[in-house]
């Protein structure tokens, strides 16, 4: 089957099988190397993707629920405010997610930061619990993510909160 | 430079495409033991071919990756999931769903299960020794015990599955993947498809987290594709999915500990006689070292004036089994302190003091020669730690709740407790290629520094760690240091990166070499290069208890543990509420780095004691339900250095979590139950069995 899908603001029409997954399409028709899609299961956060403005597990979604959507992955966030400022908390925090994580975790954190600019421990906990990576910390991660939401809000609202 | 290529990040193996390549997947046997298998010739679409070791009979190739462990199974089985062959075209979807179809007929045999009782067959490595007179300290102490102490099969939950790729370049091979020891890598390869090793390049991709699963098993994968590409003259990448990964990659090994010991009327021992038996599955070219490095440990922090130590590597019909995190100390360091508690109880005094008088003390030895040069630092750790983790305080309080409600599952159930261990630099192995690290650092005329070693393969904070030592060394900012490319053709080899004891050694060596470059640096003109490396030459065979003795504390990095935990009282589950540490490990040369990887390791190290055990007979449906801690459910976790400051040396810490982790955590469980179990992992229903035995 054909499908009409928009991915980072580049509207695109993809051959797709009975049976394909967005991230089968985005990775070996559209050759997005951002996704290391690894588990196929919803459960390691490699994968994962904005669809139509929500953060979505690409390997859960069929590929014909995908059709007319708007998709954006890692590359089109990478040159970004946000996820440079992520980058450089991560790196303030000397956390140092692997790079078989780090675009999943920067979209993660992107994503809670986009929802709630004063996240808490537990917030962002659970919601980096859905990258299952071991490779930070926690501790530092959770200090990376403060460090973020505190550069993203003086950058938006020109206030440095806690 | 000289031409080197300097990087941040290494490659990832699953991102890696080259023009015309193709991938592979492996077909594999549905049975544990067979002989005479065929697989029947099937119809495959246009564009896939399938590889089996009889189409390879033709080809200038080796397929056997050792003696006893072929590449590809030639006439028998030796264990469920064994590579009988490759099927390989452009579709890495398809290939796989090839392979799994794949019917092999065999005449099966009973597969060899049993490895606690093991034939003379199954024993793959065996190493004995005994100090004293073991069997008159029997006769004549008073106390006499015995238990055995089992640890399960873990998997290593590696951050990529396992693979590789194999490109042609010119007239070289590329082999791109993930391993702890590229120049292993090289050598396997180079003796599959016979060829010089100076026509393999090693091109290392990004590792992540291995925890020792990546000391040798890349390199069968990796000839497994050389092979192929090979035979296809194109590149050729097999790429495990990972489920395929959890079920048939090397995992932690299974053992069962049994301790003898004989002690007086206050618990001081007269007597050790052990028996280790480690399960490697169907093979391991480490067995030695494992079997050494947990005959080492086993005897943990304590003195005794007769021990025997018989310790054995049983091959099984599962799969490959081997080292996790401090390749065979964990699970013998485990089952003394585990024995230690069990001789507190029954003479009626707490596990602190039973350790404490029978601990090692300086000028002495456990096997007569060598005797310590400074006490073990046992009581200033537990002290630190009573206090940091209000010891005294909760284990009464836990004591009290437990006798008021023995068995009860009402209130709450909870224990801690704490124990010191020790982290070596030794190794026993006598390949030197095991032991040889090389360093080669160039100051350029920018005053840039590039480090050159393939164990720069490492972790981000490793490299951070190493590039820290370096800019201090020469007064020169961390920006400017660099890393070279860890590809074989320009590197020197080196032994391989472990988990922690590879990376304290290139710490020193690029400090060394730094040093070298410091005297230099004002007399020659840049740029100035130097190198340093090291050589340890052991006898491999271990033969007496003074060769054994003299390297129990070699190096050693010390810490004490505490670990909290309570059990879920409707399943069961022991969930860690909080850990402490403390650590004696030399001079951390960065602080956070080093305290961000150990809660790495600790968290690592605590799935190690709550996931459940992998099943090797029954495997498929294990796959994601073998429980790990979530980060949202997360212990507190305490870190204290000690002593940091005093010294200009650097020892290995990565390893302490592994070693000391699951000995309290067992202790504690011990306390929260009021019985011993003498296993770990165990699932919550055995909890719960236990429980309700009392």
């Amino acid at each position: 089957m054909i499908i009409d899908i928009t991915v980072n603001n580049v509207l695109k029409q993809v051959q797709a099988r009975s049976g394909d997954r967005l991230v089968d399409i985005l990775r070996n028709e559209l050759s997005i190397s951002s996704l290391q899609p690894d588990c196929l299961r919803g459960s390691c956060g490699r994968c994962f993707v904005f669809m139509d403005g929500r953060l979505v597990h690409s390997c859960l979604v069929p590929a014909f629920k995908a059709k007319g959507s708007t998709i954006s992955t890692y590359e089109a966030m990478a040159d970004s405010a946000d996820a440079r400022e992520i980058l450089l908390a991560f790196e303030k925090a000397q956390c140092s997610p692997c790079a078989f994580c780090r675009t999943s975790k920067v979209m993660a954190v992107a994503d809670l930061l986009a929802r709630n600019p004063l996240p808490d421990k537990e917030e962002i906990l659970r919601q980096l619990d859905m990258v299952s990576c071991p490779c930070s910390d926690p501790v530092s991660l959770v200090d990376a993510v403060g460090i973020a939401a505190e550069m993203r809000n003086k950058r938006k609202f020109n206030r440095a909160d806690k | 430079m000289n031409g080197r290529e300097r990087y941040e990040t290494l490659p990832i193996l699953g991102a890696l495409r080259f023009p015309g390549m193709v991938h592979a997947s492996t077909i594999r046997s549905t049975v544990a033991r067979a002989k005479n298998f065929s697989l029947p010739r099937e119809q495959l679409p246009t564009g896939y071919i399938r590889v089996i070791a009889a189409d390879l009979a033709r080809e200038e190739t080796d397929l056997a990756y050792a003696d006893d462990f072929p590449l590809f199974a030639v006439d028998s089985v030796s264990y469920k999931g064994q590579a009988l062959g490759l099927i390989i075209g452009p579709d890495p979807g398809l290939c796989d769903e090839l392979a799994k179809a794949v019917r092999a007929e065999y005449d099966e045999e009973e597969p060899e299960k049993e490895w606690e009782s093991f034939s003379s067959s199954q024993i793959a490595c065996r190493y004995a020794i005994e100090y004293g007179n073991v069997d008159f300290a029997f006769s004549k102490s008073p106390r006499k015990e015995r238990s055995v102490y089992r640890n399960g099969i873990f998997d290593h939950d590696y951050s990529e599955p396992m693979g590789a790729l194999a490109n042609w370049e010119y007239d070289k091979m590329a082999i791109y993947c993930a391993s702890q020891w590229p120049d292993q890598v090289r050598k396997a390869v180079a003796a599959a498809v016979k060829v010089s090793e100076v026509d393999i390049v090693v091109r290392p991709t990004h590792l992540g987290r291995s925890l020792d699963g990546r000391l040798w098993f890349p390199s069968y994968v990796a000839c497994q594709a050389a092979i192929a590409a090979k035979l296809c003259r194109k590149p050729v990448k097999i790429l495990y999915t990972r489920e395929e990964d959890f079920l048939y990659t090397l995992k932690q090994a299974r053992s069962a500990v049994t301790i003898k010991s004989a002690s007086d009327d206050d618990g001081r021992l007269q007597a050790l006689d052990i028996k280790i038996i480690i399960n490697i599955g169907v093979f391991n070219p480490n067995a030695q070292e494992i079997v050494h490095q947990a005959a080492a440990a086993v005897t943990g922090i304590y003195s005794c004036p007769a021990i025997r130590i018989e310790a054995y590597a049983i091959r099984s019909n599962i799969l490959p089994l081997g080292a996790m995190g401090s390749i065979g100390a964990t699970h013998a360091f485990f089952s003394i302190e585990a024995h230690l508690n069990h001789l507190a109880k029954l003479a009626g005094k707490t596990p602190a003091e039973i350790k404490t008088i029978n601990m090692l003390s300086k000028g002495f030895s456990n096997f007569g020669v060598h005797p310590l040069d400074s006490d073990i630092p046992f009581a200033k750790f537990h002290k630190k730690l009573e206090m940091i983790s209000d010891y005294r305080r909760k284990y009464a309080s836990y004591e009290l709740v437990k006798k008021r409600d023995s068995g009860s599952r009402d209130g709450i159930i909870r224990g801690i407790a704490l124990t010191v261990g020790y982290q070596t630099g030794r190794s026993f192995s006598g390949k030197l290629s095991m032991n040889a690290y090389n360093v080669e650092t160039t100051l350029d005329r920018n005053l840039d520094l590039v480090i050159s070693t393939q164990s720069s393969i490492a972790s981000e904070n490793l490299r951070a760690m190493w590039r820290a030592t370096a800019a201090a060394a020469l007064s020169i900012p961390e920006s400017s240091v660099h890393f070279a490319s860890p590809n074989s053709d320009t590197t020197l080899p080196c032994g391989p990166l472990t988990l922690s004891r590879g990376a304290s050694i290139v710490n020193k060596l690029i400090e060394r070499s730094c040093r070298a470059i410091q005297k230099k640096r004002f007399r020659e003109s840049l740029p100035i290069v130097a190198k340093a490396q090291t050589r340890i030459s052991r006898d491999s065979a271990l033969s007496s208890g003074a060769s054994l003795g003299g390297m129990l504390f070699d190096s050693a990095s010390w810490c004490g543990t505490a670990v909290e935990i309570e059990i879920d009282r409707l399943s069961g589950e022991p969930q860690p509420i909080a850990v402490w540490m403390v650590i004696d490990a030399g001079r951390i040369v960065k602080k956070e780095l080093a305290l961000s990887s150990l809660r790495s390791s600790i968290i690592s190290a605590l799935n190690l004691c709550i996931s459940r055990d992998f099943d090797p007979e029954k495997p498929e449906g294990q796959y994601l339900s073998h429980g790990q801690l979530r980060l949202a459910n997360l212990p507190f976790i305490g870190i204290e250095f000690m002593d940091s400051e005093r010294t200009t040396v650097s020892k290995g810490l990565g390893e302490l979590p592994f070693l000391t982790i699951p000995a309290a955590f067992h202790s504690a469980l011990t306390q929260a139950l009021g019985v011993e179990p003498r296993q770990l992992p165990l699932s919550g229903s055995e909890i719960l069995r236990l429980l309700e035995s009392q």
